[in-house]
């Protein structure tokens, strides 16, 4: 028995130097870094994602992005500033919880010399991150769309558009459908779903918009039928849910059993994922959203969408894709800053200003952050299911296809 | 507003179906074994994961899966009650509703665990449409549900009432120490009553699964219904569980529709205290059937 470990010991240590050797040997035949005496440090980001519990969907479809964006900065040659520095992802999952999501981010800016970090997907966790860090004085970039992140903060930088900015984007969309949108608002008796509907009412008359019925109702439903018999009694001729996916899945496959002709729109988040199509199949075909990111906006984002596809089987989903251009963000930063230094790299970030490459994967095509640490060009981008893909269709000049007349 | 009427009426009806399968289960069991189960929810829960994997794996339609879903629950509910709930059977309550709430409690994780909280949906050619009546509409899946859950109501009153295994399960409820004296083996008709109760839950969740999602947390949002009809039919009574979910199903429909889309349930239990302040043992009666 105790020879037997022994063995197994023996072989791994064999196996673990041949590895080593190998990587040498691959090192010095490439040697694609140009040896001066030591290879450059490599530069550490932190991940923060959700990969297990309610979120960990989407966290796994994030990490899987995070990776493939360190991967494509590293083989372009690093941060060349820094001597040809690799890039160096430290990921930490978050659990879906709030108060993981603090200790975690503690643990990660405390136990690693961190450069930058970006997370976490769901605006209540990066609300916290996004406090550690500030206290901690390491810049966080986020895709995360609450508007309270840009309150009162010097280290967190949000380069796409702000919950505010996707109601005012949704009100819009509804005035494709109709010259007279008539709008039913229904949402979830939650936090989420009376904040953003909230939003949606108090926008409405400033865009022209008349809401017919706002009904909130108790999330996890069973059926949605008496919902939707009260949506067609209002006789709106738009719908806008502010569901989780579970709840709207019910209420489109009713929409269809009844017949009711109306035009739909999901809004953003579990709606704009490949999960969303696989659930609901042909009934997603014309249904609308909103997104702050699109695999379709230009080359680059077509470019890395085509990467992604071949290592996960899905299309580049919108939280994932913005994180690939934060990624380009980061990377600019530490180039121009020339140094791993993050309050150096914070520094860098706010004076950002990019129109073209991977970092200025954003609707609109242009980053640059003003005092609030908010994109000054960022805004959302109207798409919709069409052939089980999302295309993008509003507003006109980021519009990559013709709107499905449903 | 006639038709808004007749329609929220027919909405609620068909989900009060579903409601019944899962609270007759619930009632069952305490009406013969005497102990109230609050894994019920979960064990739709498998069910549904039953019926989900057969579609997606073998391609099994949701209603074939009901001829897997309920003998494999029966099974379970036999083994469970002859391993666990027999050994805690006693003058005793709290170490009954100690085990079933672990076992809950155990289920809900497992399967968080082996099948992550992800929603899974099952398509089928009659899950999205539905029959139209003049403005009235009745979704396939739901009445085929529907028709199926009475048909099993019916086929576990006619069990009861004319077998003799079925006679010995209403014996050994009302009177075990004479039951016993009359030859019935009270442990044996214990693990049929739990094994039926569970199968009634597998055959919800196969009924459920063509328009409803599976999720580790699913049962327990039919669970809460079961327990009020349960109780509003009065505790261990078939046809009072029965006839109950099927008014909550109408009252939430109507609540829903004339007082608000989340006060559903508000008008379910406003009807369950008014029930229980007028008959306080339920619209039965009293009458233990």
């Amino acid at each position: 028995m105790k020879d037997n470990k022994k063995s197994v010991i023996a072989s791994k240590s064999r196996r673990k130097f041949l590895k080593n050797a190998g990587a040498a040997v691959a090192a010095a035949s490439f040697g694609a870094v140009p040896m001066r005496g030591w290879a450059a440090d490599p530069v550490n980001i932190g991940a923060l994602y959700p990969t297990t519990g309610s979120m960990a969907q989407i966290g796994v479809g994030c990490v899987a992005a995070a990776k493939m964006a360190v991967e494509m900065i590293n083989e372009a040659g690093g941060i060349k500033s820094l001597g040809g520095a690799k890039l160096n992802l430290v990921i930490s999952d978050v659990q879906s919880d709030t108060t993981v999501t603090r200790t975690e981010t503690d643990r990660l800016i405390t136990s690693n010399k961190l450069s930058a970090i970006h997370g976490c997907f769901a605006s209540a966790l990066t609300l916290i991150a996004s406090e550690v860090c500030e206290r901690a004085k390491v810049p966080i970039i986020t895709g995360s769309s609450s508007d309270q992140l840009n309150k009162g903060r010097t280290y967190t930088f949000t380069p796409f558009a702000r919950a505010s900015q996707f109601a005012k984007a949704q009100l819009q969309m509804s005035k494709l459908v109709s010259d007279q949108p008539k709008v039913a608002v229904i949402f979830e008796n939650t936090a989420f779903g009376t904040s953003t509907s909230n939003g949606l009412k108090e926008l409405a008359p400033g865009e022209g918009v008349e809401i017919v019925m706002f009904e909130p109702y108790s999330a996890g439903f069973t059926d949605a039928s008496p919902l939707i018999n009260k949506v067609k009694a209002s006789g709106a001729n738009a719908l806008f849910s502010v569901s989780y996916l579970n709840d709207l899945i019910l209420i489109v496959r009713t929409v269809k059993q009844v017949g009711l002709n109306i035009a739909i729109n999901g809004g953003s988040g579990g709606f704009v994922i490949p999960d969303f199509y696989k659930n609901v199949g042909k009934l997603a075909e014309g249904l609308q959203g909103v997104a702050h990111w699109n695999h379709d906006m230009d080359d680059n984002a077509q470019k890395v969408n085509v990467e992604y596809k071949k290592r996960t089987g899905d299309f580049l989903f919108e939280y994932a894709g913005g994180l690939v251009a934060q990624t380009y963000m980061i990377a600019d930063a530490l180039e121009r800053a020339g140094s791993a230094d993050p309050q150096k790299v914070r520094d860098a970030l706010s004076a950002l200003d990019v129109s073209s490459g991977f970092a200025a994967m954003a609707p609109g095509g242009k980053v640059k952050f003003g005092p609030d640490g908010k994109n000054v060009y960022g805004r959302p981008v109207g798409v919709q299911w069409q052939n089980a893909d999302l295309a993008s269709i509003f507003p006109k000049e980021d519009a990559r296809a013709p709107m499905l007349k449903t | 507003m006639l038709e808004t009427v007749a329609q929220a009426v027919i909405n609620g009806l068909l989900i009060g179906g579903i409601y019944a399968l899962v609270s007759i289960g619930v009632t069952l069991i305490f009406g013969v074994v005497k102990i109230v189960n609050f894994a019920q929810g979960e064990f739709v829960m498998i069910g549904m994961y039953i019926t989900f994997f057969l579609f997606s794996t073998f391609g099994i339609d949701p209603l074939l899966a009901l001829f897997v879903s309920m003998p494999v629950l029966f099974v379970l509910g036999a083994l469970i009650q002859h391993f666990l709930i027999r050994r805690v059977l006693g003058p005793n309550d709290m170490p009954q509703i100690f085990l079933t709430f672990a076992l809950s409690l155990l289920l809900l994780n497992l399967s968080l665990l082996l099948f992550s909280a992800n929603y899974r949906t099952v398509h089928t050619s009659y899950s999205d449409e539905a029959f139209h009546f003049g403005g009235l509409y009745v979704p396939e899946a739901k009445l085929i549900a529907f028709v199926v859950a009475m048909a099993l109501s019916a086929a576990l009153w006619v069990f009861l009432h004319a077998t003799d295994l079925g006679k010995a399960m209403r014996a050994a409820s009302q009177k075990p120490d004479v039951a016993i004296l009359m030859g019935i083996n009270p442990n044996r008709v214990f693990a049929v009553a739990f094994g039926a109760a569970l199968a009634l839950a597998g055959a919800a969740g196969s009924l459920l699964m063509p328009f409803y999602s599976a999720y580790p947390f699913v049962g327990q949002v039919f669970v809460l219904m079961a327990f009020v009809a349960v109780v509003l039919g009065t505790l261990g009574n078939v046809i009072g569980a029965l006839v109950a979910s099927l008014m909550m199903g109408v009252a939430e429909s109507l609540g829903i529709q004339f007082v608000g889309a989340d006060s559903g349930l508000i008008v379910v239990f406003a009807m369950l205290l008014l029930t229980l302040a007028f008959k306080p043992n339920g619209l039965g009666g009293g009458r233990v059937r």
